[in-house]
């Protein structure tokens, strides 16, 4: 029973992935097709939260990884070539979103990558997809495929779906988050991409079953329940959010996109639950042992309330529109003034001064790397000590004088040369 | 069986993706510890110095992490792309502590940065605090984990074999394994380090500089920097050494490649050594004479060192990057140990911020902690070859089934990808640092000085 834990673990984090990072993947593509100032803002209401929100792709590997070491064995190297591309893109689009977040103004060539890097990230993660549900060539149980297994037109597809959806979940998260489309506007942009992911959940649902020889077992009385009930769920969140688009409240499009992502995800799942991976390999075979399943889902299922929990809170203090930063300067400091360090003047010990001390670091390095062997069990950890406290106390003294003499304080008159 | 090249390719992929990853770490866990201090003294004291430097680090703090945000995802990844058969033998044991890695530190790191470096004006200042201070525990935390999963396969305990897996037996003992009690502490203090030497070079640039603005900023910085120096670097070297002499026991190999010894009569100390390797000598070597028997704590020069030789061919690691990576960590920390210890000194006689030369010398020092980190995992990881998880699982039997052209095509992608990276990381560090921190203003000044100077 644990494995179908650990199952559900993956599920749900991809869940969380696809729902959060859709929508500022989505954000991303459709700053491609926004005015320069647009650009960066929908640049700034990502960056608050994409670390965040890709943990969860990381949380995707990771239990894969551990609760069905089987699955993540042979899944990773079928579709090598676009999961690569997929990370490459990755830090490309951190790499863009960060520096143009850093430079504090609008940056044309950052905000151009971090909107070309979205859209590579949402390509290869549509022909992973594809290539994980037409199923990778096995041979007793690893992976024996070729390199270009993943190009098939029914991963091209998966890629145009998906970036539908990462738009529809976009478009549906800008409405929450900005003032500047029109109502109008929005609810064409939004009801359109509705319409395309539609379309093209049929074309791709459709186009699985044909493609796989192995018709999925819909008479099974409990499984075909739980697919339609998704399929059913989806279709009304697709209605509220087609009504809800360009319509208060702002935040009902998002939600009902991101249930309706998840009642498909849900319904991809009871389809297929217990292969893993396509077309034979079940739960059962890839999981790992029990003594891993028990510590990870006790571990991780313990922990998740408490991540779901602050990521609600960070979300929560960045609701409401996004605002432009306030600018708020540095407040003045207390009144003090510097006495200037005594001028150092030459000294003829200068020199002897200098070798004693050199020996004296010399032999203090010595202490603490062990090199007097018969009293090193001794003289080590009192060496190391002493040499700590003697820094500790040094620091401390030093630290308070230089305070009292005013060398943290900002001198009077002091120009910036920046 | 894959072919060897395509174990070589993964090798090398594997090796540039992972020191890459690891330079931001080097500097984000012990920048956001600095971060989180500042901040709690300027909430608590109101002094704006702190706020000042708490928001120049955070610029470079927020690139740093969100790069090694992303180049620690492709490490996920590419445990199974690359190694998909080691990920399958050791997920059970590995897989599981990283996973507990991500949910337990990873998360907590992501869901309060956003907070941290975007909450300025928009949350109360002591939830500003309290989030730099999860940041900064997520980031510790970050470190226990993942030197707890790479010791095991250092020193692997509490499993079973069965199925070509590996199995937990005793969490306990997997977790807190004897190489972690060894080379936890000695990475958690070298993180620290790096940072300080990075804070300590750009501050003391700034002094350099007479940069009169940012001087008292430069100033508590150098001060913090090379105090916390001054207390770490002894304890460093020390646990340095205990982690040297464990690994000699529990790795004999290792130990024999980076004193780049073959037989085992040399008592010098090797300075440089030209290893060939097919024939199993030293075509050149430069040592000092008794200095090897004098640090294995025999001070009558006469222990000699144990050479290469006596690991079978078939099970020594290369003895070229071992040696190498072992010795830009050491002499790296010798010089490291002496510029925190003359930083001590000056502190002393009273002349830390006005020692032109000492100062000049601390901006070169600015990557030595990283240099460090950097040679001191190539021994680790080398020394370990050809080994992956040692003595029981090799690298050359861990490799996934790919072709040598998607390798030699992924491999060529991160190099171009990363060598582009560093430059653009460099560029944005060196023009942050010339930009400078913004303004403090000067004196207590009445209300309306504040708005006169962002006009």
């Amino acid at each position: 029973m644990l494995e179908y834990a650990a199952y559900a673990l993956v599920l749900f984090s991809l869940g969380m992935y696809v729902v959060l990072d859709g929508y500022d993947l989505g954000v991303g593509m459709l700053s491609l097709a926004a005015g320069p100032e647009r650009r960066r803002e929908y640049g700034e209401i990502v960056a608050t939260a994409w670390d965040a929100n890709e943990s969860w792709l990381i949380l995707v590997g990771v239990v894969l990884w551990a609760g069905l070491p089987g699955a993540y064995a042979v899944l990773l190297p079928g579709v090598y070539l676009p999961l690569i591309g997929m990370l490459i893109a990755i830090i490309l689009r951190g790499l863009g979103l960060e520096l143009h977040s850093a430079a504090g103004r609008y940056r044309r060539g950052w905000a151009l990558l971090f909107g070309g890097a979205s859209l590579a990230v949402t390509v290869c993660q549509g022909l992973v997809l594809g290539a994980v549900l037409t199923g990778p060539h096995l041979r007793n149980g690893a992976f024996d495929g070729g390199a270009l297994d993943w190009f098939s037109p029914y991963g091209v597809l998966c890629a145009l779906g998906l970036v539908i959806v990462h738009l529809l979940a976009g478009a549906a998260w800008l409405q929450d988050k900005t003032e500047g489309w029109s109502r109008s506007r929005v609810r064409r942009v939004g009801r359109s991409l509705l319409l395309g992911a539609g379309v093209m959940a049929l074309v791709l649902g459709l186009a699985l079953r044909s493609a796989d020889p192995q018709q999925f077992p819909l008479h099974q009385p409990v499984r075909a329940v739980l697919f339609w009930l998704a399929v059913a769920v989806a279709a009304a969140a697709g209605a509220v959010a087609w009504y809800g688009f360009g319509r208060g409240p702002d935040w009902r499009p998002f939600a009902a996109v991101a249930t309706m992502t998840a009642s498909g995800l849900l319904g991809l799942a009871a389809l297929t639950v217990p292969v893993v991976v396509p077309p034979g390999l079940t739960v059962h075979q890839v999981a790992s042992p029990h003594s891993s399943q028990l510590f990870l889902v006790l571990g991780v299922g313990l922990c998740m309330p408490f991540v779901l929990a602050y990521n609600i809170y960070a979300w929560h203090s960045f609701r409401g529109k996004y605002r432009a930063p306030v600018d708020s300067p540095v407040p003045p400091p207390p009144a003090r003034t510097r006495t200037p360090a005594p001028a150092a003047t030459g000294d003829p010990r200068t020199l002897v001064r200098r070798v004693l001390l050199t020996v004296l670091g010399v032999l203090a390095a010595a202490l603490p790397q062990d090199v007097f062997g018969g009293v090193s069990a001794l003289i080590g950890p009192i060496g190391v000590t002493v040499l700590g406290c003697a820094a500790l106390a040094a620091w401390i003294v030093g630290d308070h004088r230089d305070a009292r003499a005013g060398c943290f304080d900002a001198d009077t008159g002091a120009e910036t040369r920046s | 069986m894959a072919s060897p090249a395509v174990v070589e390719l993964s090798r090398w992929q594997f090796a540039i993706t992972a020191i890459f990853h690891m330079t931001f770490p080097a500097l984000t866990v012990g920048l956001s510890v600095l971060l989180a201090v500042v901040y709690t003294v300027h909430v608590r004291t109101g002094n704006p110095l702190y706020l000042q430097i708490f928001r120049f680090w955070k610029k470079i703090f927020a690139v740093g992490f969100g790069l090694g945000v992303v180049a620690g995802t492709v490490m996920t990844f590419e445990f199974g792309l690359n190694w998909g058969t080691y990920a399958h033998a050791v997920g059970p044991v590995v897989g599981v502590t990283i996973g507990m890695e991500v949910i337990t530190a990873f998360f907590l790191e992501a869901g309060f940065i956003g907070l941290m470096l975007y909450g300025d004006g928009r949350i109360r200042p002591r939830t500003m605090a309290l989030a730099s201070w999860t940041v900064a525990f997520g980031t510790l935390l970050s470190t226990t984990w993942i030197l707890s999963a790479n010791s095991w396969m250092q020193d692997p305990v509490g499993y079973r074999k069965a199925d070509g897996q590996f199995q937990a037996e005793d969490w306990a003992r997997i977790l807190f394994n004897p190489a972690f009690a060894h080379r936890f502490p000695h990475m958690l203090l070298a993180v620290l380090i790096s940072a300080a030497w990075f804070v300590a070079g750009v501050s003391a640039w700034y002094l350099v500089k007479r940069r009169a603005s940012a001087e008292p900023m430069a100033r508590r910085c150098l001060s913090l920097a090379l105090g916390v120096l001054g207390v770490l670097m002894p304890v460093q070297l020390y646990v340095g050494d205990g982690t040297a002499v464990f690994m000699g026991e529990h790795q004999p190999p290792k130990l024999e490649a980076f004193e780049g010894n073959w037989t085992s009569d040399n008592n010098g100390y090797n300075l440089l050594v030209v290893p060939d390797t097919d024939r199993g000598e030293n075509r050149f070597h430069l040592a000092i004479p008794r200095l090897g028997s004098v640090i294995a704590q025999d001070l009558g020069g006469t222990r000699t060192t144990p050479g290469l030789l006596q690991t079978p061919a078939d099970e020594r690691p290369s003895m070229w990057t071992a040696f190498y990576g072992f010795r830009a960590m050491y002499f790296t920390a010798l010089l490291m140990f002496g510029t925190a210890f003359a930083g001590v000194v000056l502190r002393m006689r009273r002349r830390l911020f006005d020692s032109p030369r000492f100062l000049r010398w601390l901006v070169w020092m600015t990557p030595a902690g990283i240099i460090a980190i950097t040679g001191g995992w190539i021994v680790a990881e080398t020394g370990r070859q050809p080994w992956v998880v040692y003595g029981q699982l090799r690298t050359a039997d861990a490799v996934s089934h790919l072709s040598t052209a998607e390798v030699a095509a992924s491999l060529a992608g991160f190099v171009l990808l990363y060598v582009t990276l560093l430059a653009v990381w460099a560029r944005y560090i060196v023009r942050t640092v010339k930009a400078g921190p913004e303004a403090l203003p000067a004196g207590p000044a009445s209300p309306d000085v504040p708005e006169a100077r962002v006009a």
